[in-house]
C-alpha cells in the first residue's frame, strides 16, 4: 500500500530530493502537453462554430447571435461553474504572487467553454487568455496532485501558460517569454528550463494535431531607412490605440455594473451591440485572424477612412464584448486593432508623401500588431517575439523593436500599470519575487514576536519595577491587570528615565500612573506592511502584539530587520 | 541523526513558523511527508552555509551560556589577598609598595600594572570617598588572566589621594579583571558594600583576613537575595 | 488562549441555531468565535496544498442589512465579544479569500434541497475537501441547538482516528467534560486496539482522560450507534478518502452522520495534533 501511495509524492524520491530540476522537467512535459491539448481543443471548437454559423451571416437577425453567445457564456460562468468575476489572467498572477500558484481545478476548463461560446458566436475577443488560464490551472493542479511545494508549483503554472501560448500561436519562444515576463516575473534558470521544455512540448502537440503552419505568412519586405524613421509615428498611433482600448474597457465595465440587471442580460446587451456593428463591419467579429491574414498579404484594399473606422469599431466592439461580461482575452483583438492601426498609418503616409515609396502595407500592419501587444501588456519582449514567430518575418526585427520599445514607454507613461496588472497594482497584490512587497507579505507577524518581555502590574511600585528593569533585556514592559490578565498599557524605559534617579519617587509612584495607555496594538493576523506603516507614521520602534486583550509579545524593527534580511537572502539567491 | 522540526528551528535560530513556511514554499531542502518531515543533515548544513545562516547544534548553545557566568567578590578577594600596614607617604609610594606585595603576579606584569595604575590616577583619582580608594588599570593587563583579582591593602597611615571628598585614604582595593565586563560587575557589587557606612567603620578597624572575608560573604548573600 | 473558530453566518433562524451551537462549542473548548458574514455567494480558502472554493446558497445572502445586527445580538446575549472577519484579499472582485489559520471551523448541516451546497443533509464534497486539506477539525453542528455534556471519540485505529483521539483529549482537558471512547469492533480483537494505543505511547493519556472505553460488538452500525449518548459531542477521524471504497461500500462518515444527529467534530489527515 505504501509503495503504491509513494508515486504521488515524487518530490520525496531520493533522486529528486537534493535537486528537483529533473523532476520539474518531467512535470513540465506533462503540463506542456496537457495545456497544448487544451488550446488545440479550443481552436477546433472555434473552427467548428465558425463553420456552423458561417452560412447564416447574410440573415438580418444575425446580430442577436453574439448576444446569445455572450449570455450563454456568462450564464455558464456564473451558474454552472461559479467562477468569480474578472477575466482570469490577473487571478493567475495574483495566485502566483500570494499563494504559490494555487488555482482551482474548475478554471482549467471553464474559460475554454465560455470563451468558445463568446468568440464562436461572433463576440470580439481572443482565445489566448482563456487557454493561458486553463494551462496555468492544469499546471497548478498537476503540482497539487504530486504534492509539490510552492516554488515548484509556480514553475509549473508558468509551464502551463507557456505551453498554451506556444500551442495556440505555434510560437515556442513567445510562449516562454510570456510566461516568464508576465506570469512569473523572475528570470531564473530553475524557471526558464522547465518553461522552455513545456513550450517545446506544447508547440509539438499543436504541430502534430494541426500541422506546422505559420499563422500569418507573408512575402518578404524591403525596409528602407525612411520606414524605420516612420516607425516612431506608428508607435505614437499604437500607443494611443492601446490607451483608448484600456480606458474604454474600464469605462464599459463601470457602465455595465451600474445597470440593474443580471449578469447574463448585461452580456447579452453587449453582444447585441457588437452584432449590430458587425452588420456593417463584419471584420470586427470573432477573433478576426482572417482579417490580419489578408492585411499582411497586402490584399486589404479599403481606403483610409474605412480602415480608420474599422480600427475604432474593433476597439469599441472589444470593449463592448469584454466590458459587458463576455468571456475571452485581449490578445487577438490587439492583433486586429494593431493591424488596422498599421494600415491606417500606411494610408496616411501615402496620402501625405505620395512621392516616397513606402514599404508594403503588410509590414506596417505587422509593426502595428507588435506595438499594440507591447502597449497593452507592457511586455515588450513578448510583443517582439510573438510577432516575429507568428509571421515568420525576421527581417522586420529592427523596426519591430523600435515600435515595441516606444509604445511600451508611452503607454507606461500614461497608464503606469499594464492591462493585466491594473487591478493587482491598485490593491497592492502584484508581488514580484524578490521585491520588498513580496518579502513583507511572506513574513507574518507571528514569526517576529519577541516573547522575552517581563509583564508588570499597574499597582506595582516604582521601586519594585526598578528591580525588574535591572533584569530585563528590553526597554518595553507591558502592564497587565492583576486579576483578568488583560493588557492595560505599556511602559517604555524613556517614560521613567526622569524618575529613575530620584529615590523619593520610588515609593510614591505606581506604574498605573506612568504607563502609556494609548498605544497602537498589533494583531497577529495583521499584514506586516500595515504594521510597518503604522510604526513609521507614529515613529515607533516597537509595538505590542495583543490578542483578546492579552499581551502576546513585542514586535520591533530590530528583529524585523534580522528576519527581513534572512528572508530576502533566501528568496533572491540564484542557486535554488 | 534524527531531528524534529523544532530542533531544526533551534539550530538555525529561526521561528518554527518560518521553517514551516519555507518548507511549504520550497526554499529549504526539507520535504514534508504526511505529518513528518524528511531531510538530510549535511544538505541542510550546506544550504545554511550557502545563505550564510548560522547553523549550530543546540548543545553548543547551552555550554557557551555556562562559561559566561560571572564571578563574585569573595573568590576574587581571596585570590588577591589582604595586605596590612603598607608603607607609603603619598599615592605613588603607597601604590608601589602595594603592587610589590601583591601575590600571583609576575615581575614584568607588576611593573606594567604600576605604570597603568599611575596612568589611571593621573586621569582622575580613584578615591571614591569615605577614605576608600579603588586603584585599577583602565584597560585589562596585557598578559591574559583567567580570573579577576582584588587585593585589599590597609595602609599604615592615611594618605592624601585627591579623593572626591578630599578625605585621606586609609584602604585601597586594587581591581584587576580580564575584561571590562567583569570589572564593572565586580565594581557594582563592591559599591553596594561601600554604600553601607557600617562597612566603612568596620574597615577602619583594619580587620584580619578571616573576619574580613566573613563580612564580605555576608554582603554577597544580601546581594544575591536582592537580585532574585 | 488565542484559539479561534470560524463560523459562517447565515442570517435566518436556522443560521441562528448553528451560531448558538458554535458559541456553545467555543465556550466549552475555550476558543473565540470569529464570524464571517458573506457578502457574495462564494469564497476561497487557500490551504497548504489546495484551494477550495465554497459556494453558498442564497439564504446566506438574504437581508444583508440585518445580518450584522442579528449576529452581534446573539453573540452579546451569550456574553461573547463579537469578532467579525473582514476578508483582506480578493482573488477576483466577487471572490474573497478567507485565511485558514483557524483552530476549528463550523459547518452547518441542514435539511436543504440544494444538494451541492455547503450545509446539507449529507456531507458534501466541499466539506470533505476542507476536512482533507485543513489543519483544523471541522465542527458539523446538529440542525437544532443542543448542548452536549460529554465527549465521545470514535476510535478505529487509523491515523485520523489517532488525531481524533488527540482532539478529544484536548477538548476534555480544556472543558473538563467526561470523555468516552467508542470502538466499532470489526474482525479485530480488543487487544489489538489496545496494542495500537500502546504503540503510539498514548496509554498515559488514555488512563488520564478516558472514562470508559466501549467496544461495540453489535451486528449493525445503527445498533452500535444507539449506544452513543445523545448528548455527546462526537469526535471522529475522517474515514478513508478512498474513492473505490466509497463507491462500493458507501462512506462510513456519511453513514454515521446520517444515523446520529449529534454534533460532530471531524478531524482530517492534516491536523497536527497537540494534546
Amino acid at each position: 500500500m505504501r509503495i503504491f501511495q509513494s508515486w504521488r509524492y515524487p518530490a520525496n524520491w531520493s533522486i529528486f530530493r537534493l535537486d528537483d530540476r529533473l523532476l520539474l522537467i518531467l512535470a513540465a512535459i506533462i503540463v506542456g502537453s496537457c495545456s497544448g491539448l487544451a488550446s488545440v481543443v479550443l481552436n477546433w471548437a472555434l473552427k467548428a462554430m465558425f463553420n456552423w454559423f458561417h452560412h447564416l451571416r447574410h440573415y438580418w437577425w444575425i446580430f442577436v447571435l453574439p448576444a446569445i453567445g455572450a449570455a450563454l457564456s456568462s450564464l455558464f460562468l456564473e451558474k454552472v461553474v461559479k467562477e468569480g468575476a474578472g477575466h482570469g489572467v490577473p487571478e493567475v498572477i495574483y495566485s502566483v504572487s500570494r499563494y504559490g500558484g494555487l488555482l482551482r481545478f474548475r478554471s482549467s476548463f471553464s474559460r475554454i467553454i465560455s470563451s468558445a461560446l463568446t468568440i464562436g458566436s461572433g463576440g470580439s475577443a481572443g482565445p489566448e487568455a482563456p487557454v493561458v488560464i486553463s494551462g496555468a490551472s492544469i499546471g497548478s493542479n498537476i503540482a497539487k496532485y504530486f504534492s509539490l511545494n510552492d516554488r515548484q508549483r509556480v514553475t509549473l503554472v508558468g509551464c502551463g501558460a507557456a505551453g498554451a501560448i506556444s500551442s495556440i500561436f505555434n510560437a515556442p519562444i513567445a510562449g516562454m517569454v510570456f510566461a516568464i515576463e508576465v506570469i512569473i516575473g523572475e528570470w531564473k534558470s530553475v524557471n526558464i528550463v522547465p518553461i522552455a521544455i513545456a513550450s517545446v512540448v506544447g508547440t509539438e502537440i499543436s504541430r502534430i494535431l494541426q500541422g506546422n503552419q505559420i499563422p500569418f505568412s507573408h512575402r518578404l519586405f524591403n525596409i528602407s531607412h525612411m520606414d524605420i524613421l516612420a516607425c516612431v509615428g506608428l508607435a505614437v498611433l499604437t500607443a494611443a490605440a492601446a490607451i483608448l482600448l484600456t480606458r474604454l474597457l474600464r469605462s464599459m465595465d463601470k457602465i455595465a455594473k451600474k445597470l440593474p440587471a443580471p449578469l447574463w442580460i448585461r452580456a447579452a446587451i453587449g453582444g447585441c451591440a457588437v452584432g449590430l456593428i458587425g452588420l456593417f463591419l463584419p471584420e470586427v467579429l470573432g477573433k478576426g485572424y482572417h482579417v490580419v491574414q489578408t492585411t499582411i498579404e497586402g490584399n486589404f484594399s479599403q481606403g483610409l477612412a474605412i480602415v480608420g473606422l474599422a480600427m475604432i469599431a474593433k476597439i469599441v466592439a472589444t470593449a463592448l464584448t469584454l466590458g459587458w461580461g463576455g468571456s475571452g482575452g485581449i490578445f487577438a483583438p490587439c492583433l486586429v486593432i494593431g493591424c488596422f492601426a498599421g494600415l491606417t498609418y500606411h494610408h496616411g503616409l501615402a496620402l501625405l508623401w505620395p512621392s516616397v515609396s513606402w514599404v508594403n502595407q503588410g509590414c506596417f500592419a505587422l509593426l502595428g500588431m507588435a506595438g499594440l501587444i507591447s502597449g497593452m501588456l507592457q511586455a515588450p519582449l513578448t510583443g517582439i517575439f510573438l510577432i516575429v514567430e507568428i509571421t515568420g518575418g525576421y527581417e522586420v526585427i529592427l523596426p519591430l523593436i523600435i515600435v515595441s520599445a516606444i509604445t511600451t514607454s508611452l503607454c507606461h507613461y500614461i497608464e503606469p500599470a499594464a492591462y493585466y496588472m491594473k487591478e493587482l497594482v491598485e490593491y497592492g497584490h502584484l508581488l514580484r519575487p524578490g521585491t520588498d512587497a513580496r518579502v513583507l507579505s511572506d513574513l507574518n507577524v507571528s514569526e517576529l514576536i519577541e516573547k522575552d518581555c517581563i509583564a508588570v502590574t499597574q499597582n506595582m511600585l516604582l521601586r519594585d519595577f526598578i528591580n525588574i528593569v535591572k533584569k530585563s533585556h528590553r526597554n518595553y514592559f507591558p502592564v497587565e491587570d492583576e486579576e483578568t490578565g488583560h493588557f492595560m498599557g505599556i511602559i517604555h524605559l524613556d517614560d521613567i528615565r526622569q524618575y529613575l534617579f530620584n529615590p523619593v519617587m520610588y515609593d510614591t509612584v505606581f506604574l498605573g500612573q506612568i504607563m502609556n495607555t494609548r498605544v497602537d496594538i498589533v494583531n497577529p493576523d495583521d499584514d506586516l506592511d500595515d504594521v510597518i506603516r503604522k510604526m513609521d507614521a507614529n515613529r515607533l520602534f516597537s509595538m505590542p502584539v495583543v490578542v483578546n486583550n492579552r499581551f502576546i509579545g513585542l514586535i520591533s524593527k530590530g528583529s524585523l530587520l534580522d528576519q527581513y534580511r534572512r528572508e530576502l537572502m533566501v528568496q533572491t539567491s540564484q542557486s535554488i | 541523526m534524527k531531528m524534529t522540526i523544532h530542533e531544526v528551528a533551534q539550530c538555525l535560530n529561526l521561528h518554527v513558523i518560518t521553517i514551516e513556511r519555507w518548507i511549504r514554499q520550497g526554499r529549504i531542502p526539507i520535504q514534508k511527508t504526511g505529518n513528518g518531515y524528511l531531510f538530510n543533515e549535511s544538505a541542510l548544513k550546506k544550504w545554511a552555509k550557502m545563505y550564510r545562516l548560522p547553523f549550530s547544534m543546540p548543545e553548543k548553545v547551552k555550554s557557551r551560556e555556562y562559561e559566561e557566568k560571572p564571578e563574585n567578590l569573595l573568590s576574587a578577594m581571596k585570590r588577591g589577598g589582604v595586605l596590612h600596614d603598607l608603607k607609603g607617604d603619598d599615592m605613588e609610594t603607597a601604590l608601589k609598595s602595594a603592587v610589590d606585595h601583591m601575590p600571583v603576579l609576575s615581575k614584568t606584569s607588576k611593573k606594567e600594572l604600576y605604570r597603568l595604575l599611575l596612568e589611571r590616577e593621573r586621569l582622575t583619582s580613584t578615591g571614591i570617598g569615605k577614605g576608600v580608594a579603588i586603584p585599577h588599570p583602565r584597560d585589562p593587563l596585557s598578559d591574559a588572566m583567567n580570573s579577576p583579582i582584588i587585593s585589599t591593602c590597609f595602609l599604615e597611615k592615611p594618605i592624601d589621594f585627591g579623593a572626591v571628598d578630599d578625605r585621606p585614604v586609609f584602604v585601597m582595593f586594587i581591581f584587576l579583571s580580564q575584561s571590562i565586563k567583569f570589572h564593572l560587575h565586580l565594581l557594582s557589587r563592591f559599591s553596594f558594600c561601600v554604600r553601607d557606612s557600617s562597612f566603612v567603620e568596620f574597615l577602619k578597624t583594619s580587620p584580619d583576613e578571616t573576619t574580613f572575608f566573613a563580612k564580605i560573604a555576608d554582603f554577597e548573600k544580601q546581594l544575591d537575595r536582592a537580585e532574585t | 488562549m488565542n484559539h479561534q473558530l470560524l463560523h459562517i453566518f447565515r442570517n435566518n433562524p436556522l443560521g441562528r441555531e448553528t451560531l448558538l451551537q458554535s458559541i456553545y462549542f467555543s465556550k466549552q473548548a475555550k476558543v473565540s468565535p470569529v464570524i464571517y458574514i458573506p457578502k457574495s455567494n462564494k469564497f476561497l480558502m487557500y490551504f497548504e496544498n489546495d484551494v477550495v472554493q465554497i459556494d453558498l446558497d442564497n439564504s446566506y445572502l438574504s437581508s444583508p442589512d440585518t445580518a450584522l445586527e442579528h449576529a452581534t445580538e446573539v453573540l452579546e446575549q451569550a456574553g461573547v465579544e463579537p469578532r467579525f472577519l473582514d476578508p483582506k484579499h480578493y482573488t477576483a472582485s466577487t471572490l474573497p479569500d478567507i485565511h485558514t489559520n483557524f483552530d476549528y471551523m463550523s459547518c452547518p448541516r441542514s435539511i436543504s434541497d440544494l444538494s451541492s451546497k455547503i450545509g446539507l443533509g449529507y456531507i458534501g464534497p466541499r466539506v470533505r475537501r476542507i476536512v482533507k486539506s485543513a489543519q483544523f477539525p471541522v465542527l458539523i453542528t446538529s440542525p437544532v441547538y443542543k448542548e452536549w455534556e460529554s465527549i465521545a471519540v470514535f476510535f478505529g485505529g487509523s491515523v485520523n482516528a489517532f488525531n481524533a483521539l488527540k482532539v478529544g483529549f484536548r477538548i476534555c482537558r480544556v472543558s473538563g467534560m467526561r470523555l468516552d471512547v467508542f470502538t466499532l469492533v470489526e474482525n479485530k480483537s480488543q487487544e489489538s486496539y489496545e496494542k495500537l494505543i500502546a504503540d503510539e505511547n498514548l496509554e498515559k493519556e488514555m488512563s488520564r482522560y478516558v472514562n470508559t472505553w466501549h467496544f461495540l460488538k453489535n451486528r449493525t452500525l445503527e445498533e452500535n450507534l444507539y449506544d452513543v449518548p445523545h448528548n455527546a459531542l462526537v469526535v471522529l477521524g475522517a474515514y478513508g478518502h478512498h474513492l473505490l471504497k466509497d463507491i462500493v461500500f458507501g462512506s462510513k462518515m456519511e453513514k454515521i452522520q446520517s444515523t446520529i444527529s449529534n454534533n460532530l467534530l471531524i478531524v482530517g489527515p492534516k491536523y497536527t495534533a497537540v494534546i
